[in-house]
C-alpha cells in the first residue's frame, strides 16, 4: 500500500490524450446533431425553412440528426469514459494508444461524418437507428471489434470474479453491440418486408438497451460511489439488474410492432418482456438511488453526480413509461404520435445523455490538466432539466391529441392543426437544451488552471466516514473472497449470450418462419413485381425519408381500417427490401394509395403540398421538378410510380373477396389480435372513407330554412371551406386556387353554377371521379350541411338572367338530343350510353345550373381533362346560344322538368 | 417460447436469491468488487495529486 504523496508505481496508465480527443469529438458533434435536430423541428412550423435543395430536406436531416447523437455525442462520449475507467476497474491499462487512435479516426472520420455526408448526399438506409448505409456500417462493425481487443481483453486478463458492476455493463455492451449491429443494419436489406421488420424491431431497441444503457448504466455506477465514497448499497443487485437487463432487453424489439401483421406469439412475448424489464429497471434504480443514501448535500453541491442522479431518476421514469406503452390498451392509443418521440427523447436526453455529461464531468475534473468551470456547468444543468422536461411534457400531450383525433373520424389535417403549436413549443424547448449544450462545452473549457484547482483529494475527507469494512476493503490488496464462486460469472455470461440468441429465434426467425408459410400460402400467384421505375421510386422514397412520416403499416384496429384501408397483410410485403413499414406517423399511412389519388394531384403534392393541402407541413420536393409541377423530372416519375403501387397487389388481387360479407362496423371497438383471420380478411381493401363506409348511399344535405340558422352554417362553412378546399377552388371559389395551374380537370368555379342539394352532397360523399377532388365522407354531417350552405352562397346569378324563348328552347332541344345526348343522356341527367365509361361523369343539368356566361364558354372552349370537347367550330353561335338556354332550362326534378 | 424464456430467467434470478440468501461466502465475494473499485479509484486520485502537487 502506498501513503497519499506518493506515487504508486504498479498504478496502470490512462490515456489521457485520447479521453480528451473523445471528450471534444463527442461535444462537437453533439452540437451539430442537436442543431439538425432543431432545423428538423422547425420544419414543422415553417416546411419551407431552408427547403428547396435535397442536402437540407427534412427526411435527410433526422437521419442525420439521430445518427449523430448515437454515433457521434453518445459513441465519444461513452469511449471517452471508458478510457478513463478500464484502467480503473480493470487494473490494466487499454491493451494500445496506437489502437486506441486508430479507433478514435475509424469512429469519427470513418463513421460519423461521412455517414452525415453520405445521408446528405442520399446515400441512406431507411431504418431506424440504421440510417448510415452499409458501408458505413462496415465501419462500425469493425469500430466494435478494435473495442473487443482495446477493452474487453484487459478485463479478461483480470480476475472476473472481482469486476465491479461497470466493467461488466462495458464488457457486455461492447459484445452485445457487436453482435446486435448486423441485426438490424445488414439482415432487413436481405430479408423483406414483415419478416425484416422483425429484425428491425430488435434492433431499434437493441441500439438502446445493448449499447446506450449499458454504457450509461456503467458510468452511473462508477460516477456515484467515486464521489460519494461510499461503497453502492449492493452489488449483489446490481449484477442481478445487469443480467436482467442483458436477458431481458432484446426480447423488447417486436413491442414496436404491436397489431402489426407479426406473429401474435411475438408481438405478446415483446409486451411481456417490456413489463419484466420494468421490473428490473425498478430493482436497478431503487440499487442506485440507495447508494446516494444520506448524501442529497453531495448531490446538491456536486453537478456531475446531479446530472448521473437526474439520469438514473429519468431512467426509471422512461422505462415504466415504456413498460406501459408496450401493453395493448396504451399501445392502441398513442403508437406512431408524438408521445412515442417525447418518449425517446426522454430516454436519449434525460437518461442517456445527462448520464453521459456526469461523466465526462466527472472525468474532466479528475484528469491531469482539466477542470470544469462549476458556474458555467451548474447553469448548463438548469438549462438542459428545463429544456427537456418542457419538450417531453409537450410531446406527450400532443401525442394524446393526436391519438384522440385519429381515433375520431376527424380529416387527418385536424390532427396536424392541433398539434401545430406543439410542435412550435418543441422547437422552443429545443432552444434552452442547446444552450445547456453549448454552456457545458463553455464550463470544460473555462475552468481554473489544473494548478489552482482543488485535486479530488476528497478521498481522505471522507475516508473518516466509511464503514470499518469498507475501510478493510479500501486498504487490502489481497482478494477479498476465494475464487470459488469465479464461475457464476462464466456461467451467467454464457446464459446471457443464451438470451440473446433466444430473443432471435423467438422474436425474429420463429416469426419469420411463420410469416414465410403464411407468404406461400395465400400470397397470389399473379403478385406483380416492380418495374425498375417503381423500383427507382422506392429507393428515392427511402432516401428522402418519407417512411420516417407515412407508415405503410396499418395496424389491426378499427381506427386504422376505417381511416386507411385493410391491416396490412405480410405477403403484401414480400418484395420489400428493405422493409418500410415506419414508426411514426405524421402524414397519413399510404398502404392503400394506388388508384386513390391522380397523377396531377400527386405531382403538385410532392412539388409544393400547401398548394394542395393548405396546412400540410410535409416538406416540398421541388428539386424534383424543372421549375413546376407540371414538369417533374425522371425522379419525381419514379417516385409517383413507386406511391402509385402501393396497395395495388392487395387490390389487383381481390384479395378481400374471400369475405365480402360483413363489413366494418363503426361500433365495433378495437379489432382483435392480428393472429384471427377473421379480423384479417374482413375489411375492404381501401379506405373506408375513400370509397366503401358505412351507407354506400350520400344522404342528403339540406341547409337550414331559417334565416339565422343557415347565417351561422354559412359563416362556418366558410372557415370550412377556407381550411380545406381553399387550395384547389380559391379562397372565393372561383377555382384558382394555388393548386389549380397544375391540376387537370381544374377545379370547380362554384360561383358560376347553382349546385342542389344533392349534387353537392354526392359531390362531397363520393368525390369527383377522375378529378382532384376527394370524397369528404369522414367530415360531420353537420360539417357537410354547412360547406352545402357555403358553396351555394358563392353562387352569383346573372344580373338579367335572359328569359328563354320557346323556338330557342326547341332547338336547343333538338341540338341537345343530336350532340350531346349520348354522354349527357336524353334528358341531360349525365347518363347517356358512353358515360359509364367517362371520368369525371357528364354533367348532370337536372342538379347543376351554370350561369349562362359559364355554359357559353364551356361550350365555347370545352373542359380540358375531361371528355368534353369545344363547339365552337362546329355549332353556329345562334345554336349555342339555344343550348345554353336549353341546358339551363332543365335544372330541376327530371320529372317535372323535362321536355320531352 | 417467450413463457419458457420468463420462466427460465425468473429461475435463475431466483437461484442466484437462493445462494446469496444460503451461503454467506457467496454475498461476501459479491460484494467485494464495490470495494476494490473504491479502492482502485482512491490510488488514481493519490497518483494525480502526486503528479499535480509534484
Amino acid at each position: 500500500m502506498t501513503t497519499p504523496g506518493q506515487a504508486d508505481p504498479e498504478v496502470p496508465s490512462v490515456e489521457y490524450g485520447l479521453i480528451r480527443a473523445h471528450v471534444l469529438a463527442s461535444l462537437g458533434t453533439l452540437l451539430i446533431s442537436v442543431a439538425f435536430g432543431l432545423v428538423v423541428a422547425t420544419k414543422f412550423s415553417v416546411p419551407e425553412f431552408l427547403g428547396g435543395h435535397a442536402w437540407l430536406t427534412w427526411g435527410r436531416l433526422r437521419y442525420n440528426h439521430t445518427q449523430g447523437i448515437l454515433f457521434g455525442w453518445l459513441g465519444n462520449a461513452f469511449l471517452a469514459f471508458i478510457y478513463y475507467a478500464v484502467p480503473r476497474l480493470a487494473n490494466r491499462p487499454v491493451s494500445s494508444r496506437n489502437l486506441g487512435w486508430l479507433l478514435f479516426w475509424i469512429w469519427n472520420c470513418a463513421v460519423v461524418f461521412p455517414g452525415w455526408v453520405l445521408v446528405a448526399a442520399g446515400f441512406s438506409q431507411p431504418l431506424e437507428w440504421a440510417e448510415f448505409p452499409l458501408v458505413v456500417d462496415a465501419f462500425v462493425a469493425l469500430a466494435f471489434i478494435l473495442m473487443v481487443f482495446e477493452f474487453v481483453l484487459p478485463f479478461l486478463k483480470t480476475r472476473l470474479s472481482d469486476l465491479y458492476v461497470s466493467g461488466w455493463y462495458i464488457i457486455g455492451g461492447i459484445i452485445f453491440t457487436m453482435l446486435a449491429y448486423p441485426v438490424g443494419n445488414v439482415v432487413p436489406e436481405l430479408v423483406p418486408g414483415a419478416r425484416g421488420a422483425a429484425f428491425s424491431g430488435l434492433w431499434i431497441h437493441d441500439a438502446v438497451g445493448l449499447y446506450v444503457t449499458p454504457f450509461a448504466l456503467a458510468i452511473a455506477y462508477y460516477v456515484i460511489p467515486a464521489t460519494t465514497r461510499r461503497a453502492i448499497f449492493s452489488h449483489f443487485l446490481s449484477m442481478v439488474g445487469f443480467w436482467l437487463l442483458f436477458f431481458m432487453y432484446p426480447l423488447n424489439g417486436t413491442h414496436h410492432y404491436v397489431y402489426s401483421a407479426i406473429p401474435m406469439a411475438a408481438q405478446k412475448g415483446a409486451i411481456v418482456a417490456s413489463a419484466y424489464l420494468g421490473m428490473d429497471v425498478i430493482l436497478v434504480v431503487t440499487n442506485l438511488l440507495l447508494s446516494l443514501r444520506g448524501s442529497s448535500g453531495t448531490v446538491g453541491r456536486d453537478v456531475p453526480l446531479r446530472f448521473v442522479w437526474f439520469g438514473v431518476v429519468s431512467y426509471l421514469l422512461v422505462s415504466l413509461q415504456g413498460s406501459v406503452q408496450a401493453l395493448m390498451p396504451v399501445n392502441r392509443f398513442i403508437h406512431f404520435t408524438d408521445w412515442v418521440i417525447g418518449h425517446s427523447h426522454f430516454a436519449m436526453i434525460g437518461f442517456a445523455s445527462f448520464s453521459a455529461l456526469g461523466g465526462i464531468a466527472h472525468l474532466w475534473q479528475r484528469i491531469p490538466g482539466t477542470r470544469y468551470n462549476e458556474r458555467t456547468m451548474n447553469w448548463s444543468f438548469w438549462l438542459l432539466a428545463a429544456g427537456l422536461t418542457l419538450m417531453v411534457a409537450d410531446l406527450t400531450i400532443a401525442g394524446l391529441v393526436e391519438a384522440q383525433l385519429w381515433r375520431s373520424s376527424a380529416p387527418w389535417m385536424e390532427s396536424v392543426r392541433a398539434v401545430a403549436s406543439y410542435w412550435l413549443v418543441r422547437t422552443f424547448s429545443g432552444l434552452p437544451i442547446l444552450a445547456g449544450f453549448v454552456l457545458f462545452w463553455t464550463s470544460l473549457v473555462s475552468g481554473p488552471t489544473p494548478s489552482a484547482a482543488v485535486a479530488p483529494a476528497a478521498s481522505r475527507e471522507a475516508s473518516e466516514s466509511i464503514p470499518a469494512l469498507e475501510r478493510y476493503a479500501l486498504t487490502s490488496h489481497e482478494p477479498s473472497s476465494t475464487g470459488r464462486f469465479g464461475y457464476v460469472h462464466v456461467l451467467i455470461f454464457g446464459a446471457g449470450a443464451g438470451f440473446f440468441a433466444l430473443s432471435f429465434l423467438a422474436l425474429a426467425i420463429l416469426p419469420g418462419k411463420e410469416l414465410e408459410d403464411e407468404i406461400e400460402r395465400v400470397a397470389p400467384v399473379t403478385m406483380p413485381t416492380l418495374t425498375e421505375s417503381e423500383h427507382r421510386g422506392r429507393v428515392i422514397y427511402g432516401r428522402e425519408g418519407c417512411a420516417y412520416c407515412h407508415t405503410q403499416q396499418i395496424r389491426s384496429l378499427a381506427a386504422d381500417v376505417r381511416r386507411f384501408g385493410a391491416p396490412t397483410e405480410a405477403w403484401e410485403t414480400k418484395y420489400d427490401y428493405p422493409q418500410l413499414w415506419g414508426t411514426r406517423r405524421i402524414g397519413p399511412d399510404l398502404s392503400r394509395e394506388f388508384n386513390i389519388r391522380p397523377r396531377d394531384w400527386q405531382l403538385t403534392h410532392l412539388y409544393d403540398p400547401r398548394l394542395v393541402v393548405r396546412d400540410s407541413v410535409m416538406p416540398p420536393y421541388s428539386w424534383l421538378f424543372d421549375g413546376s409541377p407540371n414538369r417533374p423530372t425522371q425522379e419525381a416519375l419514379d417516385l409517383l410510380a413507386y406511391i402509385e403501387t402501393l396497395g395495388r397487389a392487395r387490390q389487383l388481387s381481390g384479395f378481400e373477396r374471400q369475405a365480402l360479407g360483413s363489413s366494418v362496423q363503426p361500433e365495433t371497438a378495437d379489432m382483435a389480435m392480428a393472429g384471427e383471420p377473421l379480423a384479417r380478411a374482413t375489411p375492404p381493401t381501401v379506405p373506408i372513407a375513400m370509397t366503401g363506409g358505412y351507407s354506400l348511399s350520400a344522404p342528403l344535405l339540406h341547409p337550414a330554412s331559417d334565416p339565422a340558422d343557415l347565417q351561422e352554417e354559412v359563416s362556418r362553412g366558410g372557415a370550412l371551406f377556407a381550411a380545406n378546399c381553399a387550395s384547389c377552388h380559391g379562397t372565393t371559389g372561383v377555382g384558382d386556387g394555388k393548386a389549380s395551374a397544375s391540376l387537370l380537370p381544374k377545379p370547380a368555379n362554384l360561383i358560376t353554377a347553382r349546385f342542389s342539394d344533392e349534387r353537392l352532397s354526392s359531390v362531397l360523399w363520393n368525390g369527383v371521379a377522375g378529378s382532384s377532388m376527394p370524397p369528404w365522407r369522414q367530415l360531420p354531417t353537420e360539417d357537410l350541411r354547412a360547406v352545402v350552405a357555403y358553396v351555394q352562397s358563392l353562387h352569383v346569378p346573372s344580373a338579367v338572367p335572359p328569359t328563354p324563348e320557346a323556338t330557342s328552347l326547341n332547338e336547343g332541344e333538338s341540338l341537345f338530343a343530336a350532340n350531346c345526348a349520348s354522354c349527357h343522356g336524353a334528358v341531360g341527367a349525365g347518363n347517356g350510353p358512353a358515360a359509364g365509361a367517362l371520368a369525371p361523369q357528364p354533367t348532370n343539368f337536372h342538379l347543376k345550373k351554370p350561369t349562362p356566361e359559364r355554359a357559353w364558354e364551356v361550350l365555347e372552349n370545352g373542359l380540358p381533362g375531361t371528355a368534353m370537347p369545344p363547339w365552337k367550330s362546329q355549332l353556329s353561335i345562334d345554336q349555342r346560344y339555344a343550348l345554353v338556354e336549353f341546358v339551363r332550362s332543365l335544372y330541376g326534378p327530371p320529372q317535372e322538368n323535362s321536355r320531352q | 417460447m417467450i413463457n419458457l424464456i420468463v420462466i427460465v430467467a425468473s429461475a435463475m434470478m431466483l437461484a442466484m436469491l437462493l445462494v446469496w440468501w444460503r451461503w454467506p461466502a457467496f454475498r461476501t465475494w459479491i460484494e467485494a468488487p464495490k470495494y476494490s473499485m473504491l479502492r482502485q479509484e482512491r490510488r488514481f486520485d493519490d497518483r494525480n495529486e502526486t503528479r499535480t502537487s509534484g
